[in-house]
């Protein structure tokens, strides 16, 4: 099924039947009066959370509320022929968006019609510093998985683990593991040791793949760590690594070995 | 907003009282607080664009639970469309989200202020984007909005604002002149009431002694701005309010780019405790009025800043999460140590 009729099944089962009267009566309506009413939403539609098994796009619509959802639904409503107007509409969305507005665009990036075309906006929406905005990209959105480059991928990893957001949120996040962002989590780890911090444990995970001599340093280090969270980050990266070391490493902590033997990462998805 | 020296020697400053208000500011000014501190405040009228995270931190500490930031002159004029526009934008946007990790619910108005009204060529394409935020969410009203040089070009965009207010249901934020104030606020409501607009649907600004009989008798709200030197003294607040009683009266700072201060609402609910108000009184003029007047929007919902609010991991920021009830991430000013 099309993006379009797929949202609107969904905000059948969620919606009011005055909801969606207004909601029928602007969907069908010109250019502009789908600009206004994806303005305008909030004024005629709940933010109810969407109770649904249904997706698009990978999207999981579990975690939108219904206006949200109705922004969507009129984004992808937009006329698709006249592309110059088609680009020019969403793009004074764009820069004329409240919080909530760039939200819903965000979320909604990879539904839009060419959604290779709109990879500015997604990277904007990691520079921003707007948590909300930066979580509609970063967090159940198969934008950045798809489209992003290496480099816009491990900006977006990097700033989750900065600002101590939670990255198992991400789509993709296992798939899209590299050696860059393997050094830079090492590089990261090592500042804020010396400045006497550190950096959530389930980062690690993000190393497995990439242990050479120089980062299993750090992972040793994590061994005798005061956080047990540290501690089973490095019992797992161990158990998980094919690098040599990494094994007899985990033998010398039995206990640890032991521990982790039954648990994923999950356990640290915090 | 500006401070003129000639103004200044107009409007006397309030320090100048009598002998025993001289004495009582001395011996109470470094505890009012405590007169006020189970109070909530709502400043209907500040500038957070040009505030610092101090203030914030100051304002939340003083109980003030919500804020309005109408879009204004930024001290200098702007040079074209897309400035406006981001403008705008950082009203519904940044500040919007910045005052949230504080735990301070942003409201805001948006329109062309009167200073580049006379810009006629920029402020027509001002008057075709307002419309797209108008409509936004958290939008209370059109303002600030009304008369600076009272020039032709002025009352053409005043007129034009009224319109769209009409047309969004929007409440009218009015700013009045600093020179020729009184012939400013009455030509600022013979217009609203010519354009068929509600005087209750009007908030008349900046008022003083001088202009609040006629705003009150004609129905509007009036709102007084508690600024030193250029305009209200909090002490002259609270004679006005003894005079008039609390009905559409509410205050609030104007705070901004000038010499003004983020807690003249609070500090004046404290001196009006002391001088024998009522509490009742001191909700209305320095809370309540100002939720009526811009709820009349549709866009506030007061269980946004009356309930404490769950922990949002979105609202993380930099790894600091900001939560309600006094639990900002502190910085002790008095250490020498930053960590």
């Amino acid at each position: 099924m099309n993006a379009k009729d797929n949202l609107f099944e969904i905000i059948k089962a969620n919606a009011s039947q005055k909801e969606l009267n207004w909601i029928e009566t602007k969907a069908t309506g010109s250019l502009q009066s789908l600009q206004t009413a994806f303005v305008a939403t909030p004024r005629f539609i709940s933010k109810t959370p969407i109770n649904t098994s249904v997706t698009q796009k990978g999207i999981d619509f579990q975690t939108w509320t219904l206006d949200k959802l109705v922004r969507a639904y009129f984004l992808t409503s937009l006329n698709i022929s006249d592309k110059e107007t088609y680009t020019k509409t969403l793009n004074t969305l764009f820069e004329t968006a409240e919080n909530n507005e760039a939200v819903a665009l965000t979320s909604s990036l990879a539904l839009l019609e060419n959604p290779e075309t709109w990879l500015l906006r997604a990277t904007d929406a990691v520079r921003t510093n707007i948590g909300v905005v930066f979580d509609a990209i970063a967090f159940e959105n198969p934008y950045p998985q798809e489209y992003f480059s290496e480099l816009a991928w491990n900006q977006l990893v990097l700033k989750c683990i900065f600002n101590d957001k939670p990255i198992h949120r991400i789509q993709g996040l296992d798939e899209r593991t590299n050696k860059e962002l393997a050094t830079s989590i090492s590089n990261l780890a090592h500042e804020r040791w010396a400045a006497g911090r550190s950096i959530p444990p389930q980062a690690w995970r993000l190393v497995v793949k990439y242990l050479d001599e120089e980062i299993f340093e750090d992972i040793k280090r994590l061994f005798g760590s005061e956080s047990q969270n540290d501690q089973i980050a490095a019992a797992l990266v161990c158990k998980y690594s094919e690098f040599g070391a990494a094994k007899s490493e985990l033998e010398k902590h039995p206990d640890l070995e032991e521990n982790t033997k039954d648990i994923t990462w999950s356990s640290l998805e915090l | 907003m500006c401070q003129k020296e000639s103004e200044i020697k107009q409007n006397p400053s309030h320090f100048e009282g009598t002998a025993e208000e001289l004495e009582m500011s001395k011996t109470i000014q470094a505890n009012y607080m405590d007169y006020v501190k189970d109070m909530k405040f709502f400043d209907p009228h500040i500038h957070m664009s040009s505030r610092t995270t101090d203030d914030y931190t100051a304002l939340v500490d003083a109980g003030v639970v919500a804020i309005i930031e109408p879009a204004f002159w930024l001290g200098q004029p702007r040079t074209g469309l897309a400035s406006f526009k981001d403008y705008y934008s950082s009203l519904v946007g940044w500040e919007r989200f910045r005052s949230s990790q504080f735990g301070i619910k942003h409201y805001c108005t948006i329109g062309l202020n009167s200073r580049e009204a006379n810009n006629e060529a920029l402020a027509e394409e001002v008057m075709e984007i307002l419309p797209l935020f108008l409509y936004k969410e958290g939008v209370v009203g059109v303002g600030e909005i009304g008369f600076d040089d009272q020039t032709a070009a002025e009352e053409k965009y005043y007129r034009q604002q009224l319109e769209m207010s009409k047309e969004a249901g929007l409440p009218v934020q009015v700013h009045t002149p600093h020179r020729d104030k009184k012939k400013g606020t009455e030509l600022s409501m013979s217009i609203a009431l010519e354009h068929g607009i509600d005087p209750g649907m009007v908030i008349i600004d900046h008022n003083n002694e001088e202009t609040v009989e006629s705003v009150l008798d004609q129905g509007f709200w009036a709102a007084f701005t508690i600024y030193p030197f250029t305009k209200m003294g909090n002490e002259r607040m609270v004679e006005l309010v003894k005079k008039y009683g609390p009905e559409r009266i509410m205050i609030n700072s104007a705070a901004d780019w000038g010499i003004s201060d983020p807690l003249a609402v609070p500090k004046t609910a404290a001196l009006m405790k002391i001088r024998g108000i009522s509490d009742e009184a001191i909700k209305m003029v320095c809370y309540q009025n100002a939720i009526d007047a811009f709820a009349k929007s549709g866009q506030i919902n007061v269980s946004d800043f009356e309930t404490p609010q769950e922990i949002d991991q979105s609202l993380k920021f930099n790894g600091n999460t900001v939560l309600r009830g006094g639990q900002i991430p502190r910085v002790d000013k008095n250490s020498i140590f930053i960590s």
